[in-house]
């Protein structure tokens, strides 16, 4: 959604990335379905009794594909029929661009609301799903999409989670953020063995010679993270960032720039432009300083925070009808040439179509009707306004007004 | 599927464009800008800040253009082409070249 200029990830947001070391500052956000932890996202306890009890998918009517703005509204769409959903996103936390791109940059084209941030879109869409009771499944991909005989969709995760559902609503705007890698020529065979774009667990690196390359919050966090006196802490901490100038945290530059000083870590200006090895092992980065010098420097492990760049994935797989990587739909219903398929927000594409939220949440109210004949074949599906019918308040979990 | 900066932004590069970019995906060199291809989410907001109409979706370039594709995939990743995010003053004989067609011979790479 490029409804606003610069990325510029605000702090918080990668304080609750799975990736993060103060992953247990837990953001208002996460305290409307309290969770283990960042990492692990937990289920819904009935969800989990479910599938143990089956052994097998999740069994559920409708599956979305992106828990940005579009995602999270199609819950509450979806909801309104009584359609109850899971949520699938890559990112560790909901909100997709709004949260990855630009969280802290006002929108001012919501119908109703005069200026809100990415971050405040969110989490107002958070609060207004509530009712609905939608799981979320975080930190993983749609990896499978397969129908079955049976008429249902067959989908898997990149972390094995497994779905038999009536319904897929892909929400996937422009793809599942991934880490951007380092370019460099051959470096790629070092990757999880030397190489790595995220910390799973920092343990792993306790201990170690590491160079650091990045210079946003991810990067100065796991550099003062690894070089502070702690269970982590590392036998040497090289950061390596382009110029001497940050998108972190300034009190985050300020204490690198400390530590520093002390001599607990050092910092390079330069970038890494070429490696060396020694019997199969990475053993040093050639960094390029801005004087034009490439220098050599020894490491046991690299870690490479470049921020995270959306891409399309195995979506283009799913054998839907794709026109410059985005899914043809039909503005009836919203859906995809797979009947029971539908895609919305900036993913979908049609005559006339908008990149807006606001066409997104539009699509979301079309789609569910138009998935409802899959789920409920034999149900009669009557428009009803949240103003007035008893039903809604009984799904929202309001009281009936009652008027004089 | 990504953008594309055409020829007329050579000898000009007016800068506009980065500033729009919510992914960061331009590259600097020293009389052109390119889109580095891998980072671009096509969602086209630069197209229109260019005040020489030099972006253009991959599928949208002129016929005489289309060299530009594999030139803006080469110089993304060239030595010495780097990232640009702020928005700078174009070059200073960039009004004497903005409707200066066929020049490509001036692109320094």
């Amino acid at each position: 959604m490029p409804k606003s200029g610069k990325t510029s990830p605000a702090n918080w947001t990668s304080l609750f990335a799975e990736t993060h070391p103060a992953a247990d500052y837990a953001p208002a956000l996460f305290k409307l379905k309290p969770e283990k932890s960042p990492m692990e996202p937990q289920l819904n306890q009935e969800v989990i009794n479910t599938a143990a009890a089956h052994d097998g998918p999740i069994e559920t009517d409708a599956v979305i594909v992106g828990a940005g703005p579009v995602g999270l509204f199609q819950v509450f769409e979806l909801g309104l029929l009584e359609i109850k959903a899971h949520v699938i996103d890559s990112l560790a936390y909901p909100g997709g661009q709004c949260i990855e791109l630009y969280p802290d940059k006002p929108i001012y084209d919501i119908p109703a609301v005069p200026m809100c941030t990415g971050k405040e879109l969110t989490d107002s869409l958070l609060k207004q799903i509530e009712p609905f009771g939608a799981t979320f499944h975080f930190g993983q991909e749609v990896s499978t999409v397969e129908r079955q005989d049976d008429g249902r969709f067959f989908v898997q995760t990149s972390k094995g989670t497994q779905f038999l559902t009536k319904t897929i609503f892909i929400a996937a705007g422009v793809g599942a953020f991934q880490p951007r890698l380092l370019k460099v020529d051959g470096l790629e065979k070092f990757d999880n063995t030397q190489l790595f774009y995220r910390v799973k667990s920092p343990a792993d690196f306790a201990g170690k010679n590491l160079v650091i390359v990045g210079g946003g919050d991810s990067a100065l966090d796991w550099a003062l993270n690894f070089a502070k006196e702690g269970p982590n802490k590392a036998e040497s901490v090289i950061l390596i960032h382009r110029r001497d100038g940050f998108k972190a945290a300034p009190a985050s530059v300020a204490k690198m720039k400390e530590l520093c000083d002390n001599y607990e870590m050092q910092f390079i200006v330069g970038q890494v432009t070429g490696y060396e090895e020694k019997d199969g092992k990475l053993t040093g980065a050639k960094v390029t300083g801005a004087d034009g010098v490439t220098r050599v420097v020894p490491l046991d492990v690299m870690l490479v925070f470049f921020g995270l760049s959306p891409k399309l994935g195995p979506i283009a797989e799913w054998g839907l009808d794709i026109e410059r990587k985005q899914l043809k739909v039909d503005t009836e219903k919203f859906s995809t040439n797979v009947p029971g398929i539908f895609a919305v927000g900036d993913i979908n594409t049609y005559p006339g179509k908008k990149k807006l939220i606001l066409s997104g949440f539009h699509e979301c109210a079309l789609a569910a009707f138009g998935a409802a004949p899959f789920i409920f074949p034999d149900k009669k599906i009557h428009l009803q306004y949240t103003t007035t019918s008893p039903k809604l308040h009984k799904v929202l979990g309001v009281e009936t007004p009652v008027f004089d | 599927m990504t953008h594309i900066v055409t020829e007329s932004c050579i000898r000009c590069k007016y800068t506009d464009c980065v500033d729009v970019c919510p992914v960061d995906c331009f590259r600097e060199g020293p009389n052109m800008l390119v889109i580095d291809p891998d980072e671009c989410i096509d969602c086209a907001v630069c197209i229109p800040e260019c005040p020489v109409n030099a972006i253009y979706a991959e599928e949208d370039v002129p016929a005489d253009q289309v060299n530009f594709i594999k030139i803006n995939v080469e110089l993304s990743n060239a030595p010495g082409w780097k990232s640009i995010t702020k928005r700078k003053e174009a070059l200073p004989d960039a009004e004497e070249w903005k409707d200066v067609t066929s020049k490509l011979d001036q692109l320094i790479r």
